[in-house]
Order: C-alpha cells, then structure tokens, then sequence
C-alpha cells in the first residue's frame, strides 16, 4: 500500500486477553475504501461463518458482537476537514447495524500509532483499559477509572499513561452511562467528540472496556505529496471565499438554527407543532453572546467549528467545557419548547459526563414530555409536579437520571421506542423513531426526499447515512456530479428517491469511507475529493469507482441490518413525523412515502421483503452477504 | 428574461415593500440593531436599492451605488421577488451562486430574525398596493 493506510489493524479478544495484528488487505481497501466500508466488511467477515452454520446474529450486549474502530486513508493527513473515522457494531438500541462517524484527533492518533484500525471481540471479566503506543499494546486493569464519568476518566488517563518525555495520546472512553448498559451510550473523545449515535458506549460497557488510550509517533504516508500540496492550494481560495465555511467559523453547526427555522428544518415540541417563537432566543447570535468563550477543532482543520461555552452565572454556572452542537441545542431546546440555553449547556454537559448521545437523550426526553402531559407518564413514574414544555430544571434532572438511571431514568435509558412498547396505548403515536432510533433535528416535512433517507437509511432515521440533508436542504452543491445537481423543490417528492439513491452512493464513499467531514468539507467539488484519495493513496481512482464503492458500502450496511431482522416494515416513517403540521412554513405538506419507496426499492432492486435481490448483491462482490440473506 | 421587464416598477415595488418594512416596529428595531449598510444589485431589470440601518432610523435609498456598504447581495429580480415569498431555500440559493453575498457572515445572520415575519407582510403589501398580478400562489 502506497500511501493514506498505516496497513495494519489491531484484533483485541477481551475474553482471552490477547492481541493479534493482520495487515490490512489492499483489496479490501480498494473495494471498501476506509472507515464504514472497511469497518461493516471487517465485521461481516468476523460473524458470517457463525450465521452460515445456523448461528442467530449476535446480540448486541452479546461477547459476540465485535467492535471495530476504523480510520479512512485520509484519517491524519495535515488537510482541513478528514479527521474523522467511525465505529460499527450491532446497536443495543435499535437491535440493527450501528455506527458512528467521529472527529477529532484520535483517529490520526490511532494511524500514527501504526493501525488503521482496532477490531474488539469477546468480553473482559473485570474492568480493562485497552492502551496502545507505537504498535506496543496492552490490556490493562481499569478498575481504577470504572465509574469515573468522561471528563474525569479523560484527564486522569491523559496524565497517567503520558510518555517519560511528557506527550500525551488520545483517550476514547465511555462514561457511566455506557457502564450501566444505557441504550443510548456514547464513546467520547477530548471531551467533545462523540461517537454518539446508535448507543455503542453500551457495548463497551456490556465488554467491560473502560477505554482505549492511543500514542503514537509516526506520519500517514502521503504517496503524491506535490499533487496533494496543489490541491492544498487551490482548496485554500476555495475555503476563503466560501460562505458557508465562513458561518461555520463564525457559529458552528448552530449557525443551522437561524436558517432551519425559516425554512421549516427545526423541528418543535416533539415534532408536533411547526412555529414557535422561542426559537429566536435559541439563535446563534444569542449563542455567541450568552455562552461563547472560544472555538476548538479537529486534528490539522483550520475551519473550527466546534464551540467553546462557559456559564458564568444562574443555577447553571460552573458549566464549562465543549459547547451543544445544533442537534443538541434543539433536543434541549425546540423539541422541548425550552429557550434557557445555560440549560441546554448543562444538559449537553451532563451527556458528556455520563457518556450519551444528546439527540437520542434529549428526543427521549421530549417525548417523555408529551407523555407526562397525556397522562401515559404520572407521579408513579416520578414523584412531584408533573414536568412541563420549558421546565429547563426538569429537563436537566431527567438528563442526569438517565445517565444514573434512577427513577424514571431508568425507564427512559431504553430509548423512547422501548418506552414506548412498555407503556403501550398512545405512547407509539409519540415517536419519532425509524428503526427505533430517533430523528436528528431536521424536519422530513420541510425536504421531502429527507423523509425517504430517514425510512430506509440502514442504522435508522438518520441525516448522515448519506448526503441527501446537505443537498436537498442546499447546504451542499457538487457541481460536477449530474445526479446531485439537479433542480430541486424540497417540498415535493417527485425524483427524491433517484436523488437518495446518488446522495447515498455519492455520500458514503465521500464522508462514510473516506472519511471526509460532511460539514467542512462541503464546499469540495467531487473531482477534488477523487483527486485528494487518489494523491494520499497512490490509486489514481476514477469518480465511478468510488461512487461504486459508496454503493457497495451502503448495500452492506443495508444487509447487516437485514440480518439483524430489518424488513421492508421498518422502512417507515412514525406517524408523527408524517402528520401535516397546522402552521409553519411547512403546514399541510407530507412526504409521499409511498410514492418515494415504492421507485427507491425499484431503483435499489429491494424485493417486497426489503431484502436487495441476490443478483444486486453479487453484482457488487457481495456474494457472502446474498448467500447469507437469501439462504 | 425575467418576470419583471419594468424597471421603474420593480424599483417602486420592492423600494416600495422595504419602505413598509421600516415601519414595522419588530422589524425596524431589529434592522437598526444591526446598524448594517445593505445594498441589494439586481439584475433583468438592474435595480440598486441601500437599506441604511446604520443611523436613527432606517432609510430606503434608491439607486445609491456610491454609500460604502457593509453587505452587497447580489441577484436576478425574479430570485429576490420569490425570496420574499418564502420560496426561495437562502443556503441552495447561496451555494448555487442564485444569489452572491459579500459581506461578514455573522452580521448577514444577524439579518435573519427580521426576514422571517417579513415573508408573511409581502403578499398583502403586494395586493394592497396594486401589484396582485405578481403575487404567487
């Protein structure tokens, strides 16, 4: 291998203790790329003979369910906006493929530490700490650091494994959520960088792995340097000229709320209601003058996006520390009817410490909300007033007994679609879940073809299983890709399910494998993001190539849910989300699901079943998974 | 060529419309707060109007190519008139080069909690003020 890959990755068995590492195969990373696409190949790889002999998939929380940490060939190369790398395994929320895409500087800690990637099978006895340092890898006790939330197991491991010459590694760790097996978990780094969605941290927790502490000293090869400095120069004027790039710097993700709420994209009141005029006090100027202290950013990207906040005064000061993105100031915000953004600043926090995603946390809460309103929630579930839309105080309480789950906490912490299923009655007309994962903040009803990539995105209602929100919410415009740059009306579903089908092929290879940010990233045209792969790798790919990639990838993300039981069934959006809203720049408009799925499965070759049709599968070298599916 | 071929009347019309927006107490305190210079270029008819946020009160200029301006946004007229009834989506508009803004990011977002209630006062200026023909449904 040339460039972009460190060619090794690092096989830990908990059970056993042992550690093995096998070189990255040049092939898999041809066909597969990086990050999702290496990382679900690896895990097929690792559960298939099992499942072939009659073995049921493994369950989540199962020793059997492996983990696998994977960076792209573009992890760690001094270049704004590929930072980023992912984690897969089965979700203990949804019980179908789970991953993460994540930023930060543990993946261009991990490639120069010499591993593309870490693959964790089977289950600790007792608490251990996985540290890794020049391809120099021990399982340690973790006993010490069990029960310590994120922030603190971050600093103390920083510290404690930090070389004699004082410089200091990575540390991805789960909190006490993640150790108390909430559905939800997250797996931080640098206190602000998630591994969020799907609720992973749960099964490090169920593994009993505390953390992983990564240092290292090498470089990422790049194979055409003089090629990659050319295209550093020419992304330079097109970063300093971009807009968005520009809002980016200025706000983060935030800057999203300002505009979202024009068009409709900021979801309220748990989904049910499409104005509100608190959102003003939610703005980013409100932001940058209530909370901003400073930004921050990932490994080598100039853009920093990411917001620094502090809480100078009222009952929520002594909050410090990596600040809410847009996802989680509407979870805590509109979707709660809460315009106290200290608040929102203690929830995220909370979140941080106890290691769990914002948006499945607060959407849980959120609904949680409405049931107590209805009645389905009472003081037998928790004692006291009932909490009400904009209580910032029972928000905050609820944050903290989920991730102790205590109380009613313990309840929410199985996800609001467990909840659901427990309380029966209404409680599911509540939802907002696909697959049994809940909605990011961007309303489907405001871009139709948003509403198709939620229903049959392979992890659950998601925004990020391909591009579809940046392009159809105009975020995004890559010129030179036909297929994406078509004229668009949000509100309509006519073609959005030919413009899922590219978004998907196009954004999994773009920001699933390679691993590009989808946010800093934005304003590259396709041809720069095939001409930066090919000078990092040293493969001169063509733009099909990698679109076939994108495509190969999504149907294996598609099948691993497909044997963890998904059917067409699931590719539904909740009633809640499909219901015309009453006011708003949306009111009276809805998705045409049927429409839309019925010529996806007909573009995608999705038999009535919601399986993809064995020819489809082998077509792209998926035969192992066809004959899985179709056995 | 556009909808509007006057350019006399698109002038008059949205000169017309953002002179009723400065009356408009929610909005012009906004606007003021910003203390922005906003010229809007317009193209098929070209049409140049300032929107002076930056004194007491808010003046609607006319023509005004020479005022240093805080923020230019630049745009055919038949954008700007659908822009104001909502259905024109400002980041596709943006990144598709429908629309250019030169300009501080922050203070252009500044701008955006005075558009929204904006979007609703425009089709009845438009029918209470002789121009229903262009009003879109």
């Amino acid at each position: 291998m040339r460039g972009g890959y460190a060619g090794r990755v690092l096989h830990i068995d908990l059970t056993t203790g042992r550690h093995t590492e096998a070189p990255l195969d040049p092939e898999v990373a041809r066909d597969y790329l990086g990050g999702g696409g290496i990382g679900g190949r690896l895990y097929l790889d690792l559960i298939e003979e099992a499942i072939a002999e009659g073995a049921s998939p493994p369950n989540a929380l199962s020793p059997k369910n492996p983990i696998v940490i994977m960076t792209g060939p573009l992890t760690g190369v001094k270049v704004d906006a590929v930072a980023r790398w992912t984690m897969s395994s089965r979700s203990p929320l949804t019980g179908f493929w789970g991953d993460a895409n994540v930023g930060g500087h543990f993946g261009a800690e991990l490639k120069s530490a010499g591993y593309d990637g870490i693959v964790v099978t089977g289950a600790a006895a007792t608490p251990v700490l996985i540290d890794v340092q020049d391809g120099a890898v021990e399982i340690r006790d973790a006993a010490a650091y069990w029960g310590a939330d994120v922030y603190e197991v971050t600093d103390r491991l920083t510290e404690d494994l930090r070389s004699p010459e004082g410089k200091r590694g990575q540390v991805l760790a789960i909190g006490p959520a993640g150790e108390k097996l909430v559905r939800f978990a997250a797996v931080g780094t640098r206190k602000r960088h998630w591994a969020g969605r799907t609720g992973l941290g749960a099964v490090w927790g169920a593994k009993n792995l505390k953390a992983i502490h990564v240092r290292g000293s090498g470089e990422v090869l790049i194979a055409f340097p003089e090629r990659l400095q050319s295209l550093r120069e020419e992304l330079k004027t097109l970063y300093a000229e971009d807009l968005l790039i520009e809002a980016l710097r200025a706000f983060g993700t935030i800057a999203s709320i300002d505009l979202g709420a024009l068009t409709g994209d900021v979801p309220y009141q748990n989904w049910r209601t499409g104005f509100w005029a608190g959102v003003d006090e939610l703005s980013s100027v409100a932001y940058q003058e209530q909370l901003l202290t400073d930004n921050a950013t990932c490994y080598a990207c100039g853009v920093r996006c990411k917001r620094e906040v502090e809480v100078k005064e009222g009952p929520y000061a002594g909050v410090k520390g990596a600040g809410p993105e847009y996802e989680t100031l509407c979870v805590f915000g509109s979707l709660c009817l809460n315009t106290d953004l200290a608040s929102i600043a203690k929830a995220n926090e909370l979140c941080n410490r106890h290691g769990m995603d914002t948006m499945s946390c607060g959407a849980t809460i959120a609904f949680a909300l409405e049931c107590f309103e209805m009645g389905l929630l009472g003081s037998d579930h928790r004692p006291g007033p009932t909490p009400q839309w904009g209580d910032a105080a029972a928000i905050v309480e609820l944050v903290d007994l989920i991730g102790r789950r205590e109380g009613v906490g313990d309840l929410l912490a199985e996800g609001s679609a467990a909840v659901a299923a427990r309380l029966g009655g209404a409680a599911a007309e509540l939802l907002s879940t696909v697959k049994g994962l809940e909605a990011p903040m961007h309303d489907a009803r405001g871009a139709h073809g948003l509403a198709l990539a939620y229903a049959v995105s392979p992890r659950g209602a998601c925004h990020n299983a391909g591009l579809q929100y940046p392009i159809e919410s105009g975020g995004m415009f890559v010129a030179d890709v036909p297929e994406l740059a078509v004229e668009l009306e949000e509100q309509s579903s006519v073609g959005k399910a030919a413009l899922n089908v590219a978004t998907q092929d196009y954004g999994v290879f773009f920001a699933g494998c390679a691993v590009f940010c989808n946010l800093g990233a934005r304003p590259l045209s396709a041809a720069q993001a095939v001409e930066m792969v090919s000078c990092v790798t040293g493969v001169d790919y063509s733009l099909d190539e990698l679109l076939t990639v994108g495509r190969r990838v999504w149907y294996l993300k598609r099948g691993l849910s497909n044997l963890f039981g998904a059917r067409a069934e699931h590719d539904r959006l909740p009633p809640r989300l499909a219901a015309a809203l009453e006011d708003g720049p949306t009111a009276g408009g809805v998705p045409d699901m049927d429409l839309m799925l019925r010529e996806f499965y007909e573009l995608r070759g999705i038999d009535p079943e919601g399986l993809p049709r064995r020819d489809v599968l082998e077509g792209l070298g998926l035969g192992d998974l066809a004959d899985l599916l179709h056995s | 060529m556009g909808s509007f071929t006057s350019r006399e009347e698109f002038e008059t019309m949205l000169g017309g419309f953002f002179d009723h927006l400065t009356v408009v107490p929610s909005i012009e305190e906004k606007l003021l707060a910003s203390k922005l210079i906003i010229r809007f270029k317009y193209t098929d008819p070209d049409v140049v109007l300032v929107v002076d946020c930056s004194g007491d009160t808010v003046e609607i200029r006319r023509g005004d190519a020479e005022t240093k301006a805080t923020v230019e946004m630049f745009m055919t007229a038949d954008v700007a008139h659908r822009f104001w009834f909502g259905k024109v989506n400002l980041m596709m508009a943006l990144t598709r080069k429908q629309m250019v803004a030169k300009g501080p990011v922050p203070k252009i977002l500044e701008l955006l909690p005075a558009i929204k209630p904006a979007y609703e006062l425009y089709p009845t200026y438009l029918r209470e003020n002789g121009y229903a023909r262009h009003v879109i449904d």
